[in-house]
């Protein structure tokens, strides 16, 4: 009945769309790291034109979308490609989800119950969407490997965090220093799915990737993935822009 | 109580015929009264059934929850759960929070039904929880423990002892989600409770919902079934007018269920009504034909000089005894299959593998029968009116014999 | 010879006569009756599981009912495929296709389930179109109507004649979505369906999810729905690989049990009736043959051999049974014809209830079925046979004196 998709966590949102800025200089405070990161969001504004690829066993697609965000909580896009979803738009605040139709110029919450469905046909859900994934809040960090060129950083949940992995373990960069592959463990640490970040870019005094795949490994042959074409940070948005009012336009 | 010995010796003196007509009656009391004491246990269970795993035989909501379910419809418990639970004849206070909610595991998620609940005071009365061991129960009502329908285990693709996350609509209208384990699994048969049932400790079920030490529902358990009429308006009594709740009887909580016994207690009403007609024909018609064989002997006591009044008197005795007798012999008979059927049971596992659902309620695959005394005495009563209203054409036949054509006949 | 000294035998004492065959005839009669209603009830039970939602037949992928995958789709033309339209037990089929996503009105939405069919095809199958509580049923030439259950309807706030949206998940990975106008609310009394299940045009729904020409199942009505899966499994030997046709059996395990465990109490109940019926036929004519003993004492005195009162009684017993079944039967036929046309509705005090994915209508009513007529009759039969010979079978083999110094 639902749709069968792996979970995502906001992960996706909070590090990629973002980007990770940090081309600061090295720290090995690994919490501190984090904790720098969150303080980067504050307030961080963004407009993006990306791509979406999504393939499964059952279709290919594509789109083109416009997307707007402010810190981590309010967060517009809208797709212009194809033609025939033109104008399809999600707005998430906070944790509620919207959607508006133009076909039937209709705006649409997602209840609870669907949150566990997929977005726009990706493999990411739209409670990927709305779990801001506080990751030092709910996962114990620990580096687990150094070399020249990479950091391996095991994240662990706290015993009663609501996060539904068993592990994270992430591969960072060091020059530039960005994260360049994201695995999921189940509780059984077996390895569920895997994020990949390519194409890394300066972007104003950011350094980030701008591709991301998906890749669900109990469908070996099916993905998602996201390529910025134009991202721009630091422009001025205010929060009533993140309105259903403004989604709904244009 | 001559008259009375005289036709009880009148009765033995044709042993076969009596023995006939006697055994034909009390067989058909000890039928009828055996299968309405196994319905009326069977519909007893489900009764049983029905109000430990839903509303109790009592159940408290805030007006509007039955109809809407709408889940800010709720209500404080604390206080009303222990003064209720202090009332003498109430066995179990149950209060319960219903959220619908998105279970999510690493793989899955699916739409759910999370119940808070008390874990001590829903174990060894909720039949959901009968197959479950106590250790697999949730184990305080602010734990993390979670029991879980097993075919929503499946289709979450974890196991026991594993968790997952459930997400549901705080008060406040935004998401909340709550991390659980896999304590206890439950294998109802029903296919709606094993898919989507899960069951949690309230004070957990209260966080998420954002409304701690309340409830949906507050389920009330009787020592009797037979006391709720009395001890319903009692309960609405402790509740003060100004909080919008009401108090109401599992009949109106659960109207599925009562309507499914109303139903079937139709139609085995009908089916009794054809028993006992048939019954009737089969006892009428025997006294008939035992009276009219002894025409000849009517005959010969009239020309002897009795008057046709004794005589009447004489046939309605003798019926009024097989009557009695008949009604004792089957009401024993009845009994002893009754109380097997009270004892041991009709074991449907002989025709049916597992445990079956009726009217939204499981009950085991063993039918087992309950006393009922005074709808047995009522049949027993039935069949003695019988016999005497069956002899009433051949008594006013026999007073109006002549002697000669009496002794003519056959 | 014996025949007919038979049958004038039982005109010598027309009484008696009389009243065996009355009681043969009630007991008969009203037992037919409860067989039949018995019946009633039983098919009542299990149309309501079959013919309200899924049909008694179901064609689709092979795990199609388990798992409900969209892409679990087969061509139209299966409707209209050689093995159905060749088969003379299907009297009805309906293409199907399904799918889930939210219904929408205004601020509220619900998870719900579509299902597109065809109006005319699917009335021949199921019986949610007599459930309509309020508006209509969908037409066959309806293009974008809606007929959903009251609480959905309840729920979304709306009314016949408003304007619902539906949105998925379409199966070319798309966001479909468009409106709706409701055309009616169905209130089966089954809180699934009527809290979850909206009925709308095929093209409409294959429009939407992109599946032009397809559907998921094709669901079955047939004759006999107690053989539906027999006749499932010799569709699939005819159907093509990659279809396979389930009997409701198969598609609805718990309510096969529901069925099975009520088959188990009107077995108890039939047997009650038939005990109770034969201890009075059994009653009635043994005593009936008992109270001759001094008759036969004088024809054994008078020189008939014992085998010929024997056969002379057991002619009389089949004579007179067979009078009384006749009567009887015609007369429980009549009884069971009100109880099919009028019945006895219960709608007053009980409102429909529902189990294991189906409805009851509170009423009872009768149907015939031939059994129920066949085994009484023979059974009946027998008995009074049986009742007739065994006091006879004594007479006959007694000492002419003994018989007739018996009072």
């Amino acid at each position: 009945m639902m749709t069968f998709v792996p979970r995502l966590s906001l992960l996706l949102f909070g590090l990629v769309l973002l980007g990770l800025p940090l081309a600061v200089g090295a720290t090995t405070d690994l919490k501190q790291l984090i904790r720098d990161i969150e303080q980067q969001y504050m307030g961080v504004s963004s407009q993006a034109l990306m791509q979406m690829e999504v393939s499964t066993s059952n279709w290919q697609r594509s789109l083109e979308m416009e997307s707007w965000s402010l810190g981590r909580d309010l967060f517009l896009v809208r797709i212009i490609e194809p033609a025939k979803e033109r104008g399809v738009a999600t707005l998430k605040r906070n944790r509620e989800v919207w959607n508006y139709l133009p076909k039937v110029d209709r705006t649409i919450k997602v209840p609870p119950s669907m949150m566990g469905g997929s977005w726009m046909g990706s493999h990411i859900t739209n409670d990927d969407l709305v779990k801001a994934n506080h990751i030092e809040e709910d996962y114990d960090l620990a580096l687990l490997e150094e070399s020249d060129r990479h950091s391996l950083i095991e994240c662990l949940p706290k015993p009663d965090a609501p996060v539904v992995w068993g592990k994270i373990v992430y591969l960072v960069g060091k020059q530039p220093r960005v994260p360049r592959k994201i695995d999921y463990f189940d509780e059984q640490m077996v390895l569920v799915r895997t994020m990949t970040f390519e194409d890394v870019r300066q972007i104003g005094d950011r350094i980030v990737p701008l591709k991301l795949s998906v890749l669900p490994h109990d469908k070996p042959d099916e993905k998602t993935v996201m390529h910025y074409r134009e991202l721009v940070y630091d422009i001025p948005l205010e929060e009533s822009f993140f309105s259903l009012r403004s989604l709904t336009q244009r | 109580m001559y008259a009375l010995s005289y036709a009880w010796r009148n009765l033995w003196r044709n042993r076969r015929r009596t023995l006939i007509t006697l055994s034909a009656i009390a067989l058909s009391i000890m039928l009828v009264q055996a299968a309405h004491n196994l319905s009326f246990g069977v519909y007893n269970s489900m009764i049983d059934s029905g109000v430990r795993s839903g509303s109790g035989h009592i159940a408290i909501y805030r007006a509007g929850y039955l109809d809407s379910r709408d889940e800010n419809l709720d209500f404080a418990v604390a206080d009303l759960a222990t003064e209720i639970a202090a009332l003498p004849g109430v066995s179990r206070v149950m209060p319960r929070l219903y959220l619908p909610a998105l279970a999510q595991s690493s793989r899955e998620s699916r739409g759910v039904l999370l119940i808070g609940v008390d874990p001590q005071r829903e174990l060894g009365i909720n039949p959901f929880l009968a197959q479950l061991p106590d250790e697999e129960m949730v184990r305080a009502a602010d734990s993390r423990d979670a029991v879980i329908g097993a075919r929503l285990l499946d289709e979450l693709r974890i196991a026991p002892g594993q968790k997952f996350v459930v997400t549901a609509q705080h008060r406040d209208g935004s998401l909340h989600s709550e991390l659980l384990r896999v304590h206890g699994v439950i294998r109802t048969g029903m296919k709606d409770i094993d898919g989507s049932l899960i069951m949690i400790g309230r004070q957990r079920a209260g966080l998420l919902a954002g409304s701690p030490d309340r409830a949906h529902e507050l389920a009330i358990v009787l020592e009797s079934a037979a006391d709720s009429q009395r001890l319903l308006p009692v309960i609405a009594g402790l509740i003060a007018p100004e909080d919008e709740i009401e108090a109401v009887s599992w009949e109106q909580a659960m109207p599925n269920l009562a309507n499914a016994i109303k139903l079937d207690y139709a139609s085995q009403k009908l089916i009794f009504v054809l028993i006992l007609l048939i019954v009737t024909i089969g006892v009428v018609n025997t006294l008939l034909m035992s009276v009219m064989e002894r025409m000849r002997e009517f005959g010969t006591i009239l020309a002897l000089g009795c008057p046709p009044a004794r005589l009447r008197r004489l046939i309605f005795l003798e019926a009024f005894t097989l009557g009695l007798f008949a009604a004792v012999c089957g009401t024993i008979l009845g009994s002893l299959l009754s109380w097997y059927l009270v004892e041991v049971g009709l074991d449907l596992k002989l025709f049916l593998d597992e445990t079956i659902e009726f009217g939204g309620v499981i009950f085991e695959p063993v039918l087992r029968a309950q006393w009922d005394p005074w709808w047995m005495l009522r049949i027993a009563l039935y069949v003695v009116g019988l016999t005497v209203f069956a002899a009433l054409y051949p008594a006013i036949k026999a007073g109006r014999v002549t002697p000669v054509e009496g002794m003519r006949a056959h | 010879m014996l025949a007919r000294l038979a049958f004038r035998n039982l005109w010598r004492n027309t009484r008696r006569t009389l009243l065996t065959l009355s009681a043969m005839v009630v007991s008969a009669a009203l037992l037919i009756l409860a067989l039949g209603v018995f019946s009633g009830m039983f098919e009542d039970m299990l149309a309501s599981a079959t013919e309200q939602y899924s049909g008694h037949i179901v064609l689709a992928q092979s795990d199609y009912h388990q798992r409900r995958d969209l892409y679990a789709h087969l061509p139209l033309q299966l409707v209209d495929a050689e093995a159905l339209r060749a088969t003379p037990e299907v009297t009805g089929r309906s293409g199907r296709l399904r799918g889930f996503g939210l219904l929408s009105s205004g601020e509220t939405s619900q998870p719900v389930e579509l299902l597109g069919i065809r109006a005319d095809q699917e009335r021949r199958v199921t019986r949610l179109h007599r459930f309509v509580s309020s508006g209509t049923f969908l037409d066959a030439a309806d293009e974008d109507g809606i007929v959903l259950g009251r609480g959905l309807a309840t729920r979304l706030g709306v009314a016949p004649g408003d304007e619902l949206v539906f949105v998925t998940q379409a199966a070319d990975g798309s966001i479909g979505n468009d409106l709706l106008t409701v055309r009616g609310i169905f209130a089966t009394g089954d809180s699934r369906q009527d809290n979850g299940l909206a009925l709308v045009p095929l093209p409409w729904l294959q429009r939407l999810l992109a599946l032009d020409g397809r559907i998921h199942e094709v669901a079955v009505r047939v004759a006999e729905p107690l053989r539906a899966d027999l006749l499932a499994t010799r569709l699939n030997s005819q159907l093509p690989d990659d279809v396979t046709a389930l009997g409701w059996g198969a598609l609805l395990p718990e309510m096969r049990e529901v069925i099975a465990s009520y088959d188990v109490s009107r077995m108890i109940f039939v047997a009650i009736l038939y005990v109770a019926t034969g201890l009075g036929i059994l009653n009635t004519f043994f005593m009936s043959v008992m109270e001759r003993h001094r008759e036969f004492g004088i024809l054994l005195a008078q020189g008939m051999r014992p085998w010929a009162i024997r056969r002379m009684v057991l002619l009389e017993t089949l004579l007179l049974g067979s009078l009384a079944l006749v009567i009887g039967v015609t007369l429980g036929g009549l009884l069971t014809l009100y109880m099919q046309r009028v019945g006895i509705d219960l709608s007053s005090q009980i409102t429909p209830i529902t189990y294991a994915g189906g409805t009851i209508l509170p009423r009872l009513r009768a149907v015939f079925v031939l059994d129920n007529f066949l085994v009484p009759a023979v059974t009946l039969l027998l008995v009074s046979l049986l009742a007739g010979f065994l006091p006879a079978n004594r007479a006959a083999g007694l000492d002419p004196v003994t018989a007739l110094r018996e009072e």
